[in-house]
C-alpha cells in the first residue's frame, strides 16, 4: 500500500512539475509571440511608409525606366547596399543605371553588370551579347580598391503585364546580407510598381482601344498623315472607299489616284498642313458612293503652343443625302405632274367644248363631262392624301374611335368594290373568323379608307381571272400567328409575321390577299415610305398612283395603336394586313 | 385625207387630241384612237396610217416594243412618241429607234402638237 501511495504521490509530483513547466513555457511563448507581432507591425508600418513614398514618387508614370529610377533612388532608406541598379531592355539598347552608396571598384561594378546581363538574358530567354548598354552611374565615386568584390547580391525581375522587361539588383561588399526580410520588402516594392504600371497600361490600352474602335466604326472615311504625308491612321470606311483591303499598305497616292482629276488631294493636304487651314474640298465619287471631302490640319498642344502634327481627312458619305434629295425632287415633280396633268386636261376640254361641233355632239359632251368629273375627283383625292400625309408627318393626324362593327365595315367595303372587281373579272370575297369580336373601337371612316386603299391596290395589280380575299381573324396573345393563319385556312404571303406578333396582346388581323403580280423583296420595305415608293414608280414609268395611299394606311393603323404589314411572292401574290386592338 | 392613229391608254389625252385635230384640221386628217399596245399594233397593220402617235408606256405591249417591231419589219410609218414624264433615257431610246419626235403629256400644247404633226406629214 505504501508503495502504491508513494508511487501515486510521486506521479502527482511529476505531473505537477510537468504542468508547471508547461505553464511556464506557454507563458514564455506568449511573450515571444507578442514581441514578434509587435515587430511585424512595426515592419508593416515601415513597409507601408516606404511603399507609399515610392508610390507617390512614381505617380502615374507609364515609363518603367522612370519608375525603376525612383525605386533605385529610394532604396537606401531601408536597405543597405553598395550599389542598387537596374537593367531594362529597350528597342536597341539596354538601359543601365546604378546608384552607388558606398565607394566600390570598377571591377565590382563590372561584376554587377555581368551578373545582371546574365540574369536579364535568362529571364528574357534571349542572347543579349551584342546589345549595347546605355549607362548612368550616380552616387559615390568608383575607386581602384581590389578589396571590394561582390559579396552579397540580390536580383529581382521587373515584370509588366506578365512580361519580363528588366532586372533590379542590389549588391554589397559585405557578405551575408539580403535575408528574407529585405528580399520580401524589395519584392513588394517592385511588385507594387509593376502592378501600378500594368493597371495604368490596361487603362491606356482600353482608352486607346475605345478611340480606335470609334474611328474604326465611323461611317465616314478617316485618314491622318504626318507632315511628310505618311499615312498614320486609315479606318476601314476609308479603305473601302478607295478599295484598298486591310493588310495592304495604304499610301497617300492611293487616295490621290482614287480622287483622280476631280480633286487635287495632295495639293490641298499640303496647303492645309502648311497654312494651318481647313478645306471643304468638294465631292468625289468613289466605289459607287458620293463623298464630301474635308481636309484639315491635325494639331496638338505642346509646351511650345499648338503644333501641327499632320493632316486629317474625312470622307463624309453623302450618298444617302444625295439620294434623298433626288427622291424629294422626283416626288415634287411627280406631284406637280399629278396635279397639273388633270388641270391641263380640264382646261383643254373647256377650250374644245367651246367648239359647237363638239359641244353639240351629245355623246362627246357627256364623255368630256365624265372626264372633267374624273380628273377633278382624282385631284381632290390627291389633295386629301397630301393633307393626310402632311398631318401624319406633323404628328397631328387624329382618329375618332368609337365602338363599331368591324364585320359591317369590311362587308360594306367589299360590296363597294364588287362591281369594279367584277368588271376586271377578279373574284373578290371575304371571310370572318367566328372568334373575332364584332364590335371594336376604331374610326369607321379611317378604317374604311384603309380597306379601300388595300382593296383598290389589289384590284390594280391583279390580272383578270385572279382572286382577292379579305379576311379577319383574331390573334390571341402568346399564340403563333402562322399557326392561327394556317388554322383559318388562309393563304398568306407574310414571312416576318411571327416576330411582329410575338408578345402582342389580342388583336384582330384584317388581311387582303391577292393573286396579283407580287412585289420584289427589294421593293417590299419601300412600300410604306413616301419618297421611296414614289421614286420607284416614277423611275419605272409605271402608272401605279402616287403611293401615298399606303403611307396613309400605315399612319391610320398606327394611330389606332395597331400596325400594317406586307408579304409577297413575286408572280404569285401579295398579302397586306393591318391590326386593330381587340 | 391622211390617216393618223393615236395609241394611248390615257383616254383623256387621246380624245382631246383626236377632237382637237378634228376641229383644227377638219377634212385634213382622219384620226383613229386605240388604248392598248396589242390593239395599236393590229391597227397599224390594218389601217396603214400615215402617222402614229404612240405612248411609250402602254398596257400589254409597250410603245417601245411596238417601235422595235416596226423597225424590225421595215415599216417606215412616221411615229410621234408621247410620254407622261420627260425621261431622257427613254426619249433617247425612241429617237434611236427612229421616232420623229416626242410629246411630253404633262405639259403639252394642242397647237404645238398639231404643228408637229403638220410638219411630219407635209
Amino acid at each position: 500500500m505504501d508503495v502504491l501511495l508513494g508511487t501515486i504521490l510521486g506521479l502527482v509530483g511529476i505531473g505537477a512539475l510537468v504542468l508547471s513547466v508547461f505553464v511556464f513555457r506557454r507563458a514564455k511563448r506568449v511573450t515571444a509571440a507578442t514581441l514578434a507581432e509587435q515587430e511585424e507591425m512595426r515592419q508593416r508600418m515601415y513597409e507601408l511608409a516606404i511603399l507609399k513614398e515610392v508610390g507617390d514618387r512614381i505617380g502615374y508614370s507609364l515609363n518603367i525606366q522612370k519608375v525603376a529610377d525612383v525605386i533605385v533612388g529610394s532604396l537606401n532608406q531601408f536597405i543597405e547596399y553598395s550599389t542598387a541598379s537596374y537593367m531594362i531592355l529597350g528597342p536597341e539598347k539596354i538601359a543601365f543605371r546604378a546608384d552607388i552608396d558606398k565607394a566600390v571598384s570598377h571591377a565590382f561594378l563590372d561584376d554587377v553588370k555581368q551578373r545582371m546581363r546574365l540574369s536579364l538574358a535568362a529571364i528574357l530567354d534571349r542572347d543579349l551579347g551584342k546589345v549595347p548598354l546605355e549607362e548612368t552611374v550616380t552616387g559615390a565615386i568608383l575607386i581602384e580598391d581590389q578589396g571590394t568584390s561582390v559579396q552579397s547580391f540580390f536580383n529581382i525581375p521587373l515584370v509588366i503585364a506578365g512580361n519580363a522587361v528588366g532586372v533590379l539588383t542590389v549588391a554589397h561588399t559585405k557578405a551575408g546580407l539580403y535575408k528574407e526580410k529585405e528580399m520580401t520588402m524589395l519584392y513588394k516594392i517592385v511588385g507594387q510598381a509593376s502592378q501600378a504600371i500594368t493597371q495604368l497600361e490596361e487603362v491606356v490600352t482600353l482608352e486607346r482601344g475605345k478611340l480606335q474602335a470609334m474611328v474604326e466604326s465611323m461611317q465616314d472615311g478617316v485618314l491622318m498623315t504626318d507632315t511628310g504625308f505618311r499615312v498614320l491612321v486609315a479606318n476601314s470606311a476609308l479603305r473601302g472607299a478607295v478599295n484598298i483591303p486591310l493588310g495592304r499598305e495604304l499610301t497617300i497616292f492611293d487616295i490621290v489616284d482614287a480622287c483622280g482629276g476631280v480633286l487635287d488631294f495632295k495639293g490641298r493636304l499640303e496647303e492645309s498642313i502648311k497654312l494651318d487651314r481647313t478645306f471643304v474640298a468638294g465631292e468625289v465619287n468613289l466605289s459607287g458612293s458620293i463623298y464630301q471631302v474635308f481636309i484639315f490640319p491635325v494639331k496638338s498642344a505642346t509646351a511650345q503652343g499648338l503644333g501641327v502634327l499632320g493632316g486629317g481627312v474625312i470622307f463624309h458619305d453623302v450618298t444617302r443625302e444625295r439620294a434623298a434629295e433626288k427622291m424629294r425632287e422626283d416626288f415634287t415633280s411627280m406631284m406637280v405632274h399629278e396635279l397639273r396633268s388633270p388641270l391641263d386636261s380640264i382646261k383643254k376640254i373647256g377650250e374644245l367644248l367651246r367648239t359647237p361641233s363638239i359641244r353639240d355632239d351629245k355623246a362627246s359632251y357627256d364623255e368630256y363631262m365624265g372626264m372633267v368629273y374624273q380628273s377633278a375627283s382624282n385631284m381632290l383625292e390627291l389633295v386629301n392624301d397630301l393633307l393626310d400625309v402632311a398631318k401624319l408627318e406633323a404628328g397631328k393626324f387624329q382618329v375618332q374611335k368609337k365602338p363599331t362593327s368591324i364585320r359591317t365595315t369590311i362587308e360594306d367595303r367589299v360590296k363597294f368594290f364588287d362591281a369594279q372587281a367584277r368588271n376586271a373579272t377578279i373574284k373578290l370575297d371575304f371571310a370572318f373568323d367566328g372568334h373575332v369580336p364584332d364590335t371594336l373601337m376604331f374610326d369607321p371612316v379611317r378604317i374604311s379608307q384603309v380597306l379601300s386603299n388595300l382593296i383598290s391596290n389589289s384590284i390594280k395589280f391583279t390580272h383578270p381571272g385572279g382572286a382577292i380575299h379579305v379576311h379577319a381573324l383574331l390573334h390571341t396573345q402568346g399564340r403563333s400567328i402562322n399557326e392561327e393563319v394556317t388554322q383559318a385556312g388562309l393563304s398568306w404571303f407574310v414571312k416576318d409575321a411571327e416576330e411582329k406578333f410575338k408578345d402582342l396582346p389580342n388583336c384582330v388581323v384584317v388581311s387582303v390577299t391577292d393573286s396579283g403580280e407580287g412585289i420584289s423583296s427589294e421593293n417590299l420595305p419601300k412600300l410604306f415610305n413616301k419618297f421611296e415608293q414614289f421614286a420607284t414608280s416614277a423611275r419605272s414609268g409605271e402608272k401605279k398612283g402616287t403611293g401615298l395611299g399606303l403611307v396613309i394606311t400605315k399612319g391610320i393603323a398606327e394611330t389606332h395603336g395597331g400596325f400594317v404589314g406586307v408579304g409577297s411572292q413575286e408572280g404569285v401574290g401579295s398579302t397586306f394586313y393591318f391590326t386593330i386592338t381587340a | 385625207m391622211k390617216k393618223i392613229l393615236i395609241v394611248d391608254d390615257d383616254k383623256i389625252f387621246a380624245k382631246i387630241l383626236r377632237d382637237g385635230l378634228g376641229v383644227e384640221r377638219k377634212d385634213v386628217y382622219e384620226v383613229t384612237a386605240v388604248h392598248d399596245g396589242e390593239e395599236g399594233l393590229a391597227k397599224i397593220q390594218e389601217l396603214k396610217p400615215d402617222l402614229v402617235v404612240l405612248d411609250i408606256m402602254l398596257p400589254k405591249i409597250t410603245g417601245i416594243e411596238i417601235l422595235e417591231k416596226l423597225k424590225e419589219e421595215g415599216v417606215s410609218t412616221p411615229v410621234l412618241m408621247s410620254t407622261q414624264i420627260a425621261d431622257l433615257e427613254k426619249i433617247s431610246r425612241v429617237v434611236e429607234l427612229g421616232a420623229k419626235g416626242y410629246i411630253i403629256k404633262s405639259d403639252y400644247s394642242l397647237e404645238h402638237i398639231i404643228r408637229q404633226i403638220d410638219e411630219i406629214l407635209k
